[in-house]
């Protein structure tokens, strides 16, 4: 009777911390929510308007008026799919072959592996431009997608968690059974991985779909811009519409939101299921 | 998750040695397979990468601001680098800001994932509105961060007069700034990293906690003794991508501060600097300069890093194993 | 997986030699944004109509294609630049055109093409910004912003001060009356109450009312010379009588500052009337704007040029006529996207002369026209990005940190001199 009164004190507490911190997380969200149904005046109201306005249809058509939503949403989500599905299968492999494989030189490589990821982006935005432009591919999704289709960030989560999560003797038994690399990849470690690819996966497609310097400067065709690249249009030269800009950046995080909701069902479902399994 | 069995627990060291012991035994298709899938990274890397690097690296001796020709003038640009007094000052800032951001940020996420881990009603909501923070585009959360930090009408100002407190000139003052720029980092990336670890925490089994329980072990003792060094491995990739991620710092302050980094450039960080030098000011040569500074900078810090938590991760793993 | 794996190779092998035979930057080559016989025109959002840009082909003959750019624009245009590949055809610059002086060959001299027969349609100081010091036209006229004094007439009459437009240009004619009315106004104004957003504004405006800058045309500095060291006391003064809210531009502070009435006037370019009233509509009629302190200035202003690769430059050169010429800056420009023009007749034009009810229905266009039309040339040399921040950070020291104002006068001259080394001027 005492333990269970403790514990209910403690699961309490528990949620009153985490409430607390959901708060802080999702209270510059409904900000901006609110901004997005005010008008720009509201915005710099002092003290400031807490709650939601009535613009927020008005704000959302001058969006739509103004850039071409539809279009490179279709786009972005192409982009941010296709970049998702190879960085997810290509990281895994190296991952995997880096955490339960040992072979010459791998230290060596994943060293190198960790080096490139310290390399800021920035740096290399001119030569990059000049590879793609002498590839042709300014102003195609090849130039996202193709140096983004793995990444050193990937390989080194998966490696990380697959230390932990696949065992060498599950392994073991699936090489006795004469699996080879390929097949144990398949069998064994991307179920026991899931969790870790589902974290990677939704990481992946946010970083894909809110990426915007270089798609900036790499796509040129109105019909072909990423969503970001477009809102990045709605700054005037001298002023800024900012509830419109909130608004349009509210309808850019909502397809992000369905997505991770996907993601983490499955990402729970999947525990169950590993479970099972076993 | 009860149903799990011990096979699943997370690999330690002797693991690894056992599967390490396999190596005599490779055959050459397994070796071939193996780098095949290592490959990928390491071609595109070479495409992508390396010319890149290079040419960033011949860019450093060259005077260039990326219209006309270029003029070599050897190690005139690192001269000046070591000379420049914002180039230090944006290290200085870039170390301090880490600092006030990664370990508060790491800590919260590790104590938000434990609490999540408990078999508690609500984890997918809560774990959505964790994550919120990340998904939403930068330039939005810049405006709303200015406008909490606002030195003259920012919420927090507004909070602080409430309270007849003195109110601070955030955005104007050293710390404040850097203050703002952490708490834009901790805000977006705390639940980020309790949603990893979370992934970790949930591979490792339940019984290993019903028997601590069983042992009498309070939640302090469970956190400490079970928690931290069966996640290691994962605690040691954030801490690496944290570093990373802070010494690559680039879009928080300029979004909130601008490309100069504020008054007296206190948030002026690496990158930015970087940045501001090559396509703000046209000096590409001094910008990919300041770029290898740069990567000297974060090589080293990285290795230091390593050291410290891989060398504690292989004590604790090897304590646990014991026990 | 093993087909998958082969293609890849081979693909990606096949790559690598292209990027290897490719890194000579000659390949790019022969690289356009558009079709063949059409004319790429790269602009911000609200610099040009669209309404204009969608009649001009019809207007022109030129089969136009407008690529509005957004975000870091100039990085856009230097990677371009830098790649050479993919450059428009015609490409929006901002105030600092000088930056491509030293590169002026990089682009058609708009002499060559036939800019000399306009030449007398706009203002000459705007006119002559998009010219290097050896006669060749890199960039084409487009808005201007003629600096005037706005403040809210309300509070100056709280305060005591003068109200009406005329009497505040009489009776703060110079900075230092203009700097004493602001602590007037603060002493007797609720605490709280600013004369002026902040002190670099200051430094800014009266250097902008300059007829000299950083550099001279032969790119030496004369930045320790007088046209510098006066605005620099006077915002050294400013920051003494503590008049300024410390509200940095481009914040939502500041936009919140003219909201809320904490700050009663700034010195401002045209386009901050734009700003201002998206701010504080709620404060509307209750602005006023008249002639600034110390004089007119101009501040920001864009042009339009025309880099060496455009496959077509006296098409290209007929679309910049076409679009700045002064009717289209009256009715597209000025009227509809509120860019003020720096066509003479524009500016004087009857379509011009509108009364505003923001500014209590004042013809603002009076005071910004006398402005525009009274601004001194100015030579702005290529460096002015570089050694400009030598002064200004240094300025924000004294008001942010407190630095003492006679250090912070050295360390700007070190700053500027050891900028001017690495660049090798000095």
């Amino acid at each position: 009777m005492n333990a269970t009164a403790t514990q209910r004190v403690w699961s309490v507490v528990t949620h009153v911390l985490l409430l607390f911190g959901v708060a802080i997380s999702i209270f510059p969200f409904y900000w901006m929510f609110v901004m997005a149904s005010r008008t720009t005046e509201d915005i710099f109201k002092f003290p400031p308007e807490l709650l939601p306005g009535t613009h927020l249809l008005e704000n959302i058509g001058k969006v739509f008026d103004s850039v071409n939503l539809l279009g490179s949403t279709a786009n972005t989500i192409f982009v941010a799919v296709v970049t998702t599905v190879l960085v997810l299968f290509f990281d895994s492999i190296a991952a995997f072959a880096f955490a339960k494989f040992d072979f010459p030189a791998k230290n060596l490589l994943f060293v190198v592996l960790l080096v490139t990821f310290m390399i800021p982006s920035q740096l290399s935005t001119v030569p990059s431009f000049v590879i793609m432009a002498n590839f042709g591919w300014v102003g195609s999704f090849q130039a996202l997608i193709v140096p983004g289709a793995v990444n050193a960030f990937g390989i080194f989560l998966l490696r990380q968690y697959a230390q932990g999560a696949v065992s060498a003797e599950l392994l073991d038994a699936a090489r006795i059974d004469g699996c080879n690399f390929w097949r144990q990849y398949w069998h064994v470690a991307v179920p026991l991985l899931r969790p870790a690819l589902a974290f990677l996966g939704i990481f992946t497609f946010i970083n894909a779909w809110n990426d915007y310097f270089w798609p900036l400067v790499v796509l040129i065709d109105p019909g072909r811009q990423t969503l970001q690249v477009a809102l990045s249009q709605l700054n005037g030269l001298y002023n800024t519409d900012y509830s419109m800009v909130m608004a349009g950046t509210l309808l850019a995080v909502i397809p992000l939101i369905i997505v991770f909701f996907l993601g983490a069902r499955q990402f729970l479902a999947d525990l169950a299921a590993g479970a099972v399994k076993q | 998750m009860a149903t799990t069995t011990p096979l699943t627990a997370p690999a330690q060291a002797p693991e690894e040695r056992r599967s390490t012991g396999n190596h005599a035994g490779r055959s050459k298709s397994e070796l071939l397979s193996l780098y095949a899938a290592i490959s990928p990274f390491y071609i595109l890397f070479a495409i992508f990468g390396l010319f890149p690097i290079g040419f960033s690296l011949y860019l450093s001796f060259q005077n260039w601001n990326g219209i006309g020709a270029m003029r070599f003038v050897g190690l005139a640009q690192y001269q000046f680098m070591l000379s420049d007094p914002i180039f230090w000052k944006s290290i200085v800032n870039t170390f301090q800001i880490w600092f006030i951001s990664t370990i508060p940020m790491l800590f919260f996420a590790l104590v938000i994932a434990f609490m999540l881990n408990q078999q508690i009603r609500g984890r997918s909501a809560y774990r959505i509105a964790y994550f919120i923070p990340n998904v939403t585009s930068i330039v939005a959360i810049a405006i709303i961060f200015g406008s909490i930090f606002s030195n003259n009408f920012g919420l927090l100002n507004a909070a602080l007069e409430g309270l007849h407190l003195d109110t601070v000139e955030w955005l104007n003052t050293p710390w404040g700034i850097k203050v703002a720029i952490a708490a834009m980092v901790i805000w977006r990336w705390t639940g980020y990293n309790a949603i990893i670890y979370l992934a970790g925490l949930q591979a490792i089994p339940t019984e290993l906690y019903e028997a601590a329980k069983v042992d009498g072990a309070n939640l302090w003792q469970v956190f400490f003794r079970i928690t931290v060094p069966l996640l290691r491995p994962i605690i040691l990739f954030t801490v690496i991508t944290s570093t990373i991620g802070g010494m690559q710092l680039f879009t928080e302050p300029q979004v909130l501060v601008g490309n100069g980094g504020g008054p007296g450039s206190e948030g002026s960080t690496m990158v930015l600097y970087l940045y501001q030098q090559a396509f703000i000011n046209n000096q590409f040569g001094y910008g990919a300069a300041i770029g290898w500074g740069l990567f000297v900078i974060m090589i080293l810090f990285s290795l230091i890093n390593w050291r410290l938590v891989q060398g504690a991760g292989n004590r604790g793993s090897r304590k646990g194993v014991r026990a | 997986m093993a087909p998958n794996r082969r293609t890849f190779l081979a693909a990606a092998s096949g790559l690598l030699g292209t990027a290897l035979l490719g890194t000579s930057g000659c390949g790019a080559r022969g690289s356009y944004l558009t079709p063949e016989g059409t004319i790429s025109l790269w602009y911000w959002n609200r610099s040009i109509s669209d309404t204009l840009l969608a009649k001009t082909p019809k207007a022109t003959g030129v089969r136009l294609v407008p690529q509005k750019i957004g975000g870091d624009f100039k990085s856009k245009f230097l990677t371009s630049l830098a790649g050479k590949a993919y450059i428009p055809d015609i490409v929006g610059l901002n105030e600092d055109v000088a930056t491509y002086f030293p590169d002026a060959d990089q682009f058609v001299d708009l002499f060559d093409v036939g800019a000399k027969d306009v030449e007398s349609e706009f203002l000459d100081w705007k006119w002559q910004r998009g010219v290097t010091p050896d006669g060749r036209m890199v960039g084409f006229p487009m808005d201007t912003g003629p600096t005037a004094l706005f403040y809210r007439a309300d509070l100056f009459e709280k305060a005591g001060l003068p109200s009406e437009p005329d009497q505040v240009a009489q009776a703060m004619d110079t900075w230092e009356k203009y700097l004493e009315a602001g602590s007037t106004l603060v002493k007797k104004m609720p605490k709280k109450t600013y004369m002026m957003p902040n002190v670099d504004m200051v430094y800014n405006q009266a250097l902008a009312q300059q007829g000299k800058r950083y550099m001279d045309e032969k790119n030496k500095f004369i930045g320790d010379g007088p046209q510098v060291r006066e605005p620099w006391d006077l915002a050294v003064d400013a920051y003494r009588r503590r008049i300024t809210s410390n509200t940095n531009d481009w914040t939502s502070d500041w936009n919140a500052a003219m909201s809320t009435g904490r700050v009663a006037s700034f010195v401002g370019a045209v386009w901050m009337g734009q700003v201002l009233t998206d701010a504080a509509s709620g404060t509307a009629g209750k602005w006023r704007v008249c002639r600034a302190p110390g004089g007119a200035g101009n501040s920001g202003g864009s042009f339009l040029g025309i880099p060496k690769s455009c496959r077509d430059p006296e098409a290209a050169f007929k679309v910049i006529r076409y679009l700045q010429s002064p009717e289209n800056q009256v009715v597209y420009g000025l009227n509809e996207m509120q860019l003020y023009p720096s066509a003479i007749a524009a500016i004087d034009d009857r379509r011009a002369q509108v009364k505003d009810k923001f500014y209590g229905g004042q013809v603002i266009n009076e005071v910004f026209g006398t402005s525009a039309k009274a601004v001194k040339p100015v030579y702005l040399s290529p460096y002015d990005n570089v050694v400009g921040p030598a002064f200004s950070d240094q300025i924000t020291n004294i008001w942010s940190a407190g630095k003492n104002p006679d250090r912070a006068w050295k360390d700007a001259l070190t700053e500027a001199d050891r900028q001017l080394s690495h660049l090798g001027l000095i």
